[in-house]
C-alpha cells in the first residue's frame, strides 16, 4: 500500500448471488490526486465506488480510508466515516427538493452538534467558492442543471472531506455546463489538494484525470 | 433531528402530510365523539337524582292496603325503621342522607299525595325551597303546608287557604312549582316531616299494612362518594331486604336504553376499532410516503446521516404530523359534539318513584325526565387524544423510519 494514499482498496470481491461484480481488484488513490475510473457499463465501476466510499461492504478485500481500516465497521460507523472524510457527487444530482440551496449544502452538518448559524455559514462560504452567493435561498426546482451540480458539490465540500466521489458527474449537463463542472473538480483539487475519484463515461474528461483507470468485467484493465 | 428540515418537508410536502394526517383526524375524532356521547348519557343519568341533592334514593315495596282510607302507603314505598336508617347512616363512604315521608291520604272528599320533607336539608326534596312560585318556603317547626302549583289551580286552592289532610289543618304558606324541579320525590301537598309523621301514626289502615313508629320514613336521599355508590346499593340492600329499590345512576343509565348508555365495553370496543382503523390509514399512508423518500434517505445515509439519525428525524415529521392530525380530530370533535349537545334525552322514572296511585288518572303514566344531552368534550379527553396521537405518531414514524433506514444507499442511488 502506498503510505500517501487517502484511500486503498485491497483484493475488493462484490458478488451479489452468484453474480461476481468485482474480482480481487486492488486500488488506491493519494492525496490531492484526481483519478478516473473508466469502462463499459456493468464492468463495476459503481461498485468499486460503492465500496470504497464505505457505501458497501466487500464480500472479500480490505478497504482503508484515511488510514483507517473501514471493511469491519459498524454502519453507523461507516455513516460516521464518511461524514468526516467523504463527499459525494452523483449524476443527478440528488438534492433534497424541499430544501433551499444552502440547506442542501449543509445537509451534512444537520446531525453534527453545530448551531444552525454555524452550518448557514459554511454553506454560505461553500456557496460563494461554486459563484451561486445569489442563489443560496433557491429550491433545487428553481436552478438550472450546471446550478444544481455545483449546489451539489458545495455539498459534498463542506464538511472538508479527504477525498470526493463524483459518480458521472457531469452525465446530465450539456458539454459546456460539463466543461464547467470539470474546471470546479480541478480548481478544487488544485488548489485545496482534495483528492477526487471519478467515474465517468466520457473519454475527453477522462483525459483530464492525473490517473486513469480502466476496469473490464470486474477487474482493473490497466 | 433537524427542525428546519422537517418543517420545511412537512410545508412542501403538505398535501402529503394531510393525506396521511386525515385518516389519523377521523379516528381520532370518532374516538372522542363516542366518549363524549358516553359520558354525556353518564351525565344525563345522573341528572334526576342531582335534582334532589342525592346520589341514591332507597325505598321498600310492600303490601297494598286492603282499604283505601286515610292516610297509607303506597305500595312501592313503606316503612324502612328508624334502626335500618341508622345501619344504612353508617355505611363508608357516606356523605350525607335526607329523610322523607311519602304518603297518599283518601280523604272523604280528596286525595292527597303528601310529602313529609326535612326543611333544612340539602339533600332530598328540600332543593324544592329554590321552585316557590309563589308565598314562601316552609319554616322550622311550624305546622304548615306547601301545595303544588297545578294542585293547588285544580282544587282552587290559595295562598293563605287552610287545607285539612286528615282532620289536621295546615295553613297553606307556599305554591311550589315541582315540575321546575325534579321528578323524584314530587307530591301534591309538602308538610313538614313531624307533621307527615303525626298523620302516619295516626292511621291504623297505614299501621295495619306496615307497623310505623315516629322517626321512621319510607323515602332516603343518599349522598356517597362516586367510587362508592355501587358498594353503599348493594349493602342497602343487604339491610333493607329484598324488596328494597335502590335507585342509583347506573340504574337511571340501563333505563336509558342506549348503546352508549349500556356498556362502556361498547364505547371502548368502538374507541378501539376506530383508533385502529385510523393508525391503519395512517400507517399505510405514511408508509407509502416514507417510501417514495428511499433516494431521499440514500442521499441522507451517503452523506453521513446514522441509521439513528435518519429514524429521528422521520419520527419527529411523523408525531409532527399526527400531532396536527389529532388537533384536527379534536376540532372536528368538538364541532359535532357542540351539535349533538342538541339532542334531547327522555329518561324514564321507575313506576315506583312516581308518587301518583296509578289507579288515579294519569298514575299508570310513564313518567320522563326530559333533557338536553349534556355532549361536551372534556379536558382530560382532549388531552388523551392528543396524547393518543402523538404516541402514535412517534411509533408509526419510529417503525416505518426503522425499516426504510435500513436501506442501503448504494441500492438506491446505484441508477443514477
Amino acid at each position: 500500500m502506498i503510505n500517501s494514499a487517502v484511500l486503498s482498496g485491497v483484493g475488493l470481491r462484490k458478488s451479489y448471488g452468484s453474480l461476481e461484480v468485482l474480482k480481487g481488484v486492488s486500488f488506491a488513490v493519494d492525496q490531492g490526486e484526481f483519478a478516473c475510473l473508466v469502462g463499459k457499463s456493468g464492468c463495476g465501476k459503481t461498485t468499486l465506488l460503492s465500496l470504497l466510499s464505505g457505501l458497501e461492504k466487500p464480500t472479500e478485500g480490505k478497504v482503508s480510508l484515511g488510514g483507517k481500516e473501514i471493511t469491519e465497521a459498524s454502519e453507523d460507523e461507516l455513516a460516521l466515516y464518511r461524514r468526516e472524510n467523504v463527499g459525494f457527487i452523483f449524476q443527478s444530482f440528488n438534492l433534497i427538493p424541499t430544501l433551499s440551496a444552502w440547506e442542501n449544502v449543509a445537509l451534512p452538518l444537520f446531525p453534527m452538534k453545530i448551531a444552525q448559524e454555524q452550518q448557514r455559514q459554511r454553506a454560505m462560504e461553500m456557496l460563494e467558492k461554486m459563484e451561486l452567493n445569489h442563489r443560496t435561498e433557491h429550491l433545487p426546482s428553481a436552478l438550472s442543471g450546471g446550478e444544481k451540480q455545483r449546489v451539489a458539490i458545495a455539498r459534498a465540500l463542506v464538511n472538508r472531506p479527504k477525498i470526493i466521489f463524483a459518480d458521472e458527474p457531469t452525465g446530465n449537463l450539456d458539454s459546456a455546463t460539463g466543461e464547467a463542472i470539470m474546471s470546479i473538480l480541478h480548481r478544487l483539487n488544485d488548489e485545496d489538494g482534495v483528492a477526487i475519484l471519478m467515474v465517468t463515461h466520457e473519454p475527453d474528461l477522462a483525459k483530464q484525470a492525473d490517473r486513469l483507470i480502466r476496469m473490464k468485467d470486474g477487474e482493473i484493465a490497466s | 433531528m433537524n427542525l428546519r428540515y422537517m418543517f420545511k418537508e412537512l410545508y412542501y410536502q403538505r398535501r402529503r402530510a394531510m393525506i396521511a394526517a386525515f385518516g389519523l383526524s377521523i379516528g381520532i375524532a370518532l374516538l372522542i365523539i363516542l366518549n363524549a356521547l358516553s359520558i354525556a348519557y353518564r351525565e344525563a343519568a345522573q341528572i334526576p337524582l342531582k335534582e334532589i341533592g342525592a346520589d341514591i334514593t332507597v325505598q321498600r315495596a310492600g303490601d297494598v292496603p286492603e282499604e283505601l282510607t286515610g292516610a297509607v302507603f303506597p305500595c312501592s314505598a313503606v316503612t324502612l325503621r328508624n334502626e335500618e336508617v341508622k345501619k344504612i347512616g353508617n355505611l363508608p363512604g357516606l356523605k350525607g342522607m335526607g329523610k322523607a315521608l311519602l304518603l297518599w291520604v283518601f280523604d272523604a272528599d280528596r286525595a292527597w299525595i303528601v310529602l313529609g320533607i326535612e326543611g333544612e336539608n340539602s339533600i332530598g326534596p328540600a332543593v324544592l325551597k329554590y321552585s316557590i312560585a309563589d308565598g314562601r318556603f316552609l319554616e322550622n317547626g311550624k305546622a304548615e303546608a306547601l301545595v303544588e302549583v297545578a294542585y293547588a289551580r285544580q282544587f282552587g286552592i290559595k295562598l293563605g287557604d287552610t287545607i285539612a289532610i286528615s282532620s289536621h289543618e295546615f295553613p297553606v304558606v307556599g305554591l311550589v312549582d315541582a315540575s321546575r324541579a325534579t321528578k323524584i320525590a314530587v307530591a301534591n301537598v309538602y308538610l313538614p316531616l313531624k307533621e307527615a309523621e303525626s298523620l302516619a301514626v295516626a292511621s291504623k289502615q297505614l299501621q295495619s299494612v306496615s307497623p310505623y313508629a315516629p322517626d321512621d320514613v319510607n323515602l332516603l336521599f343518599i349522598k356517597a362518594d362516586q367510587d362508592k355508590i355501587s358498594s353503599i346499593a348493594s349493602s342497602m340492600k343487604t339491610i333493607l331486604g329484598d324488596k328494597a329499590a335502590v335507585a342509583t345512576p347506573d340504574s337511571f343509565l340501563k333505563l336509558l336504553g342506549s348503546l352508549f348508555a349500556l356498556s362502556d365495553k361498547f364505547t371502548m370496543v368502538a374507541s378501539i376499532i376506530a383508533i385502529i382503523v385510523a393508525i391503519l390509514i395512517a400507517f399505510k399512508t405514511m408508509a407509502g410516503n416514507i417510501a417514495e423518500r428511499a433516494k431521499e434517505i440514500g442521499v441522507l445515509k451517503a452523506v453521513g446521516w446514522t441509521n439513528r439519525n435518519v429514524v429521528f428525524q422521520l419520527m419527529g415529521e411523523s408525531v409532527v404530523q399526527c400531532f396536527l392530525a389529532g388537533v384536527l380530530g379534536l376540532f372536528a370533535a368538538i364541532v359535532v359534539s357542540y351539535g349533538l349537545s342538541f339532542m334531547s334525552v327522555s329518561i324514564p322514572i321507575p313506576w315506583e318513584m312516581s308518587p301518583t296511585p296509578h289507579f288515579l288518572p294519569g298514575g299508570g303514566d310513564q313518567i320522563f325526565k326530559t333533557l338536553r344531552l349534556p355532549v361536551t368534550v372534556p379536558w382530560s379527553l382532549a388531552i388523551f387524544a392528543i396524547l393518543l396521537s402523538v404516541i402514535i405518531g412517534g411509533m408509526t414514524g419510529g417503525l416505518l423510519g426503522r425499516h426504510i433506514a435500513r436501506i442501503k444507499p448504494s441500492e438506491v442511488l446505484r441508477h443514477d
